[in-house]
Formats: structure tokens, C-alpha cells, sequence
């Protein structure tokens, strides 16, 4: 991998999930994937490596998408983090949203949604 | 869907033989029109719209009557007259047993009269059950007995057969509602919603089901059980009891869920067990309180 593709941390427990992220976020162009299968892992990815963008699940083991987003919000206040979540209750949307997050998507996604955020984000400028 | 609820009660009251019903359903489905189909067919639709209605029906938890409103191509009046044309499914059953020989034209009628009887069916839920209204079927066919929250069941296995129907197979069908003391899974994938309503639910197959549901959710060609297929029917369950949890929420109900595990050999205690037949095998649901 270059070290000028930017980075982009996935966080999910399942494996299908982080493969079809994957393959959605490669169909919007070249980056440095990396993966997380729960917050704990993604909070020390995060501190690592510092990518431009997150995808977090919010239901994983070990620690939840809502604390990991808090404490990597702690760690860099300009991160750039996108909870994927299938329960988008109002109450886990106030929580993301406190938490730190800029976006919530609801599994299942769509393809659009995920090219809108990653052009969006790097296609502007850079 | 009503057609093989319908041809299941056939099959309990020992009208046809499985062979026969799988012969009969075979037939009928050939005759079997979609709205889709009916709607270019009338003209107010063209192919291209029908397909476009169909991709954004894998998206969305809506019928097509309902997204072709929606997208602007039929109106609610032109549904209405379209579905009133496609509501005879269990008749074009019917015609096919008959011309099959396996049954007589008044042997069929008797035994809708009798079914209608038996599960206290009005007209009025007989319209929408023949429209394929799941909620409505759930609602009317199905029994869950001695459960502490009947409704929110129902509702809970209405939203289930929909989400099967939309991500797994559109054959999908509730042949059976039991409440055991104790069930020894084969395959299973877990989670709990928790909050002020409690439910532990499950996933649960043989080994063959198992994988081919993992392989429709994932839409691979997955062959034995393995992290893949795991994820697969965790990742379906999850996303179902998602939906769920944002439905309640909706009502101003607040879950949560745990993340989703995956058992084999487990045995579990007082336990609804829902089968389903899909058109590759059977899948049950399985609810604790």
C-alpha cells in the first residue's frame, strides 16, 4: 500500500458487513482499507494510524460503536466518523449524534449513500 | 402467499398429497401474473418502469402497488383495479388441481368455505389476505398460544416473514407455530432485544438450510458453515431485529440489542418455535420470552 492512499477504518463484527463495505467503498476509487471487528480494536487502530474517515457499527462485543465514537472524538476532535448501524432508533441517532458522529446510515445501505460520503469527503479540494 | 398457506391446509386435512399440492403450485404459479406484469400489460406502465419498480423494491420494505405510487407511474386508483384482477391466486390453485384431477371444483370451494370457518375469517380479512397483506395473514392464520404479549409477537413475526420475503425468498411461509418445553438446536444464530419488552430470538436450521440461507443473504455461492455463513444469518437477524427496534421506537418503545452469537447443539427452554418453508428448505424462528 502507498502511503499517500487515504485511509479508511471499518469497524463492524461481521464479516459480511466489512466485506460489502468494502467492496462499496472500492467502487468509489483507490484507498487503504483497514478493519476493526469491535470498538476497543477500532479506538487503537484509530490512535495508530489516524484515518481521514470511520464506518462504525453501533451493536459489537467487547465495546460498542457509541463509546469507541466518543473516545476516538476525545482523542481527535476533527475525526470523521459515520456510525452503519441496522437500529437507527431515535435513540441510538441522539446517542451518535452526541457521540460525535456526522452521518448515520441504515444497514442495509445503499451504494449511493456510501459514494456520496466518500466523494464528498475526498473528492473536494484534495 | 396465501395460495400456499392455503395448500398447506389442504395438506393437513389430507385433501392432496404433497406431491399433488407441489404439482398444483407448480401450474398455478406459471398462470400466476404480477402487478408488474398486469400494469404494462394494461398499459399504464412500460417494462422499463417495471423493472426499475422491481430493483427498488430489494431496497425498501414497500410492495410494488405501493413504490409505483410513490415513483410517480401508477395512481392508487390504478393499483386498486389491478390488484382486484390479480387477487384470485388460490383459484388459479384451485383450476389446477382440478384440471389436474386431484380434486373437484366442489371439493375445492367446500374446503375454502371450511377453512374460512375454521379460522374465523370475515370477508373483509379474506380480501386482504388474498391480496397478500402479511400482516393481515399473520394476523388471522396464525395462533400463538399462552404467549404473554400476543400481538407484539405477531407483529414482531409479521415484520420477520416480510423481511424474509424482501432479502430471502419471496416463497417464504409460516407453516407452523408451536411452544415447546425444550428444543435442541442444530444451527443457530442468537440475539436479544432488551429493554422494556425482553425477547431472546434465534435463527435456526440444519446444516443444508443453514448455509443456502447464508448464501441468499449474501448473495455468494456459500457451501458449508464457516465465519462467512455465520455472518450471513447473524448479519440477517440483526438487521430484522434492527427494524424491529426502530418500529418500536417509532411507538416511543427504546431497546437494545446484544450482538449477535452463533450456537450449534444448543438447547433452549420455553420456546415459541415458528417454522418456515422457503423454497430451498426450512428455517425456524425460534422466540423465549
Amino acid at each position: 500500500m502507498s502511503e499517500n492512499l487515504k485511509k479508511i477504518l471499518i469497524c463492524d463484527d461481521s464479516i459480511l458487513m466489512r466485506k460489502k463495505l468494502k467492496e462499496s467503498i472500492n467502487s468509489c476509487g483507490t484507498f487503504e482499507i483497514l478493519e476493526a471487528t469491535d470498538g476497543e480494536k477500532a479506538v487503537e487502530i484509530y490512535k495508530e494510524v489516524k484515518p481521514a474517515l470511520v464506518f462504525m457499527d453501533i451493536v459489537m462485543p467487547v465495546k460498542d460503536g457509541i463509546q469507541a465514537v466518543t473516545e476516538i472524538k476525545e482523542f481527535d476532535s476533527n475525526a470523521k466518523v459515520v456510525m452503519a448501524s441496522s437500529s437507527g432508533t431515535k435513540e441510538h441517532l441522539k446517542k451518535a449524534i452526541k457521540a460525535g458522529a456526522f452521518e448515520f446510515i441504515q444497514k442495509p445501505w445503499e451504494q449511493e449513500q456510501i459514494t456520496r460520503i466518500v466523494n464528498n469527503l475526498f473528492k473536494k479540494g484534495e | 402467499m396465501f395460495t400456499q398457506y392455503f395448500g398447506q391446509y389442504l395438506l393437513n386435512k389430507n385433501y392432496l398429497t404433497p406431491q399433488q399440492l407441489h404439482e398444483g403450485l407448480e401450474l398455478q404459479k406459471e398462470t400466476r401474473l404480477k402487478l408488474g406484469v398486469l400494469a404494462v400489460n394494461a398499459g399504464y406502465m412500460t417494462a422499463d418502469q417495471a423493472d426499475e419498480v422491481n430493483e427498488a423494491q430489494k431496497k425498501v420494505d414497500k410492495r410494488f402497488g405501493e413504490l409505483a405510487v410513490d415513483m410517480g407511474y401508477l395512481t392508487n386508483e390504478q393499483v386498486e383495479e389491478l390488484l382486484s384482477s390479480q387477487k384470485f391466486g388460490h383459484l388459479l390453485l384451485g383450476q389446477a388441481l382440478v384440471d389436474k384431477g386431484y380434486m373437484t371444483l366442489q371439493e375445492f370451494e367446500k374446503a375454502i368455505n371450511e377453512y374460512k370457518k375454521e379460522y374465523s375469517i370475515s370477508d373483509q380479512e379474506f380480501e386482504a389476505i388474498q391480496r397478500d397483506d402479511v400482516e393481515k395473514m399473520i394476523n388471522t392464520l396464525i395462533k400463538i398460544e399462552g404467549s404473554k404479549d400476543e400481538k407484539l409477537l405477531k407483529s414482531y413475526l409479521a415484520l420477520f416473514a416480510r423481511n424474509l420475503i424482501r432479502f430471502i425468498d419471496t416463497e417464504a411461509v409460516v407453516s407452523e407455530v408451536v411452544k415447546l418445553e425444550e428444543y435442541q438446536c442444530r444451527f443457530a444464530a442468537k440475539q436479544n432485544v432488551q429493554g422494556e419488552i425482553s425477547l431472546t430470538t434465534y435463527i435456526e436450521a440444519d446444516e443444508s438450510s443453514f448455509v443456502k440461507f447464508a448464501s441468499k443473504f449474501a448473495e455468494e455461492d456459500l457451501t458449508t458453515v464457516d465465519e462467512m455463513v455465520e455472518a450471513s444469518v447473524g448479519e440477517f437477524l440483526n438487521l430484522h431485529n434492527g427494524i424491529f427496534l426502530v418500529n418500536m421506537s417509532n411507538t416511543g418503545i427504546e431497546l437494545e440489542l446484544t450482538p449477535q452469537e452463533i450456537h450449534t447443539n444448543l438447547k433452549v427452554n420455553n420456546v415459541y418455535k415458528i417454522t418456515i418453508d422457503l423454497s430451498f428448505g426450512k428455517i425456524n424462528l425460534l422466540i423465549c420470552e
